[in-house]
């Protein structure tokens, strides 16, 4: 992957979950440029370009996080904690795609400031429409502020 | 309780009698009176509170009798101390002159009996009676300590099995997520690719699994409609009906169905579930229909305060020997071909109706059509019988039945 190119970084632990969120990505044509992180560590790392990530560019912001909330080392809510606190990410778009409803996820969710939370559909046809709508809407309906567009991701 | 104190009967031998007198002489007199009025008794005489508390502590009488006044204190203290000391002991006071306002006084404040000394012939009566009083109170004692203690193991024991299937059906839903998109996948991508029999065995397994995501989604919904808390509010059940139909109207439609309703009351109830009854009914109405197109009528009429729903229609009916099995979860009385579904309908509704206090059954015979009636509180606890529109404020209601189809 070019490291200048960077449209969505996918944080999820379940490599099932993974291939199908990609599946249908893919049919959409919006998986070219995706990076795929399995724990709440290493999606922290890669944005803040520490550990295995420390030689990216902390300018090479993606231009959504699909966060996943059970997530081992690092959960997802602490994630979006540190992502949403810090000035330089805080206005990185997250969509939350997660398997749970439950009501104290959505406000804790909604109060960090997560963009968008989803629960994953059940239906395989469903699921797959979700993520495509997820896809084209934050990728190529919503409009992004100008500054992080000016620091060169090139998409 | 102390095993000691359980035991009392009045029949028994050996009376333990713990007295609270401080005039030796009256305690020998009433001993003797008992022993003439047939008790074995074993008598024991304190006379302050200190040595009363002591005796009590090392074992437990089987009866005190006190005198009211002993100088430096009275046989009522002797009363809290009992109490203090969580004994069920009758006390029977045993005086000289006691007017009537002390009397009373003393039996609202837990004395069994009194008894004046120069009557003393009615000491032994007044025992047994005493006895025998607390022998039932022990009993009944015992029986409510039952009634609840299995009231409290059968909440528990449901709360469990609620949860239990709640979180079963919602763990289950994740790994078979997984199955039915996979073989679904497979089924999209290589669908030709391989033999006949691969696509024949490929689509078994998805709609496997499609079934079983129904089942568990069934399951789930199931157990909310007695999770999810009740607020209850007046529901005015045509409403209901009308907001049912809304969601059958693709199944009234196709099956050229006719629903009926007027007068319907106003309930006491939660609205959003009472709509999932009327929807959950009218659809097996429609669905499990006869040769001819299906008619249904839903009328109400009260009885006792409570409102008889009914649902009647021309359908399939159900035989006798099934008009109990129809409610539980997962019965189903046809083959999927025959009719779809997994036979958790009937199931919510009986216990969305038992969870507002009522009573679900069905009245029917084989090819006779079939009629479901529930229970349900009126919105006024006192209900005139008579007016059989309480509540409805619609009088385009009342004439003129609804059409659907």
């Amino acid at each position: 992957m070019n490291s200048t190119e960077l449209d969505i970084l996918l944080v999820d632990d379940s490599q099932e979950d993974i291939d199908l969120t990609l599946h249908a990505l893919q049919r959409e044509n919006l998986a070219n440029h995706i990076q795929v992180v399995r724990d709440g560590e290493e999606a922290l790392d890669f944005i803040f370009c520490e550990g295995a990530f420390a030689k990216r560019s902390l300018d090479c912001l993606p231009r959504l996080i699909l966060l996943d909330l059970k997530l081992p080392k690092v959960d997802g809510i602490e994630v979006l904690r540190r992502i949403k606190s810090n000035p330089h990410t805080k206005l990185v778009p997250i969509v939350i795609l997660t398997s749970s409803k439950e009501e104290r996820d959505l406000i804790k969710g909604y109060d960090l400031g997560a963009n968008s939370y989803i629960q994953k559909p059940v239906d395989f046809d469903k699921f797959r429409e979700t993520v495509k709508r997820i896809g084209l809407y934050w990728m190529l309906t919503n409009q992004r502020p100008l500054v992080h567009q000016a620091k060169g991701q090139g998409a | 309780m102390t095993p000691k104190a359980n035991q009392t009967t009045a029949s028994r031998t050996g009376l333990q009698v713990l007295l609270v007198e401080d005039t030796a002489a009256d305690a020998e007199l009433i001993l003797r009176e008992l022993r003439r009025g047939g008790f074995e008794v074993t008598g024991e005489v304190v006379q302050a509170p200190e040595a009363f508390r002591r005796r009590l502590r090392a074992s437990v009488p089987d009866l005190v009798l006190a005198d009211y006044n002993l100088g430096q204190w009275s046989g009522m203290e002797a009363l809290d101390i009992l109490r203090e000391e969580d004994l069920d002991v009758p006390l029977i006071l045993v005086s000289g002159a006691l007017g009537d306002v002390a009397a009373v006084e003393c039996i609202k404040r837990g004395a069994t009996d009194y008894v004046l000394k120069d009557n003393l012939a009615r000491l032994p009566i007044s025992i047994r009676r005493a006895l025998q009083e607390k022998g039932l109170r022990q009993g009944r004692r015992r029986a409510e300590e039952e009634v609840a203690r299995k009231a409290a193991e059968l909440a528990r024991s449901n709360t469990e099995l609620e949860q239990f299937a709640y979180v079963a059906s919602h763990d289950l839903q994740e790994p078979l997520r997984m199955v039915a998109a996979y073989t679904q996948l497979l089924a999209e991508r290589y669908h030709g690719k391989l033999d006949a029999q691969a696509d024949k065995y490929i689509h078994y397994a998805v709609d496997g699994a499609l079934r079983m995501q129904t089942l568990i989604q069934d399951l789930l919904a199931f157990s909310r409609a007695g999770r999810t808390g009740l607020k209850m509010e007046a529901a005015d059940c045509n409403l209901l009906v009308k907001d049912a139909l809304q969601n059958l109207i693709a199944a009234a439609r196709e099956g050229g169905a006719i629903v009926k309703f007027r007068d319907l009351p106003v309930v006491l109830g939660n609205a959003a579930q009472l709509r999932q009854v009327f929807q959950n009914l009218i659809g097996n109405a429609i669905k499990f229909r006869g040769p001819k197109p299906p008619i249904v009528q839903i009328t109400a009429e009260p009885i006792d305060g409570a409102w008889v729903l009914s649902v009647a229609d021309n359908g399939i009916g159900i035989a006798a020997e099934h008009a109990e099995s129809v409610f539980v979860v997962f019965q189903r009385l046809h083959t999927r071909t025959e009719y779809s579904g997994n036979g958790i309908g009937l199931a919510i509704c009986k216990k969305i109706i038992e969870r507002h206090g009522g009573r679900i059954w069905v009245e029917s015979a084989e090819n006779q059509g079939a009629t479901f009636k529930f229970t349900l509180p009126a919105k006024e606890p006192a209900l005139n019988p008579d007016a059989g529109t309480v509540g409805v404020e619609r009088p385009d209601a009342q004439q003129t039945p609804s059409l659907v189809g």
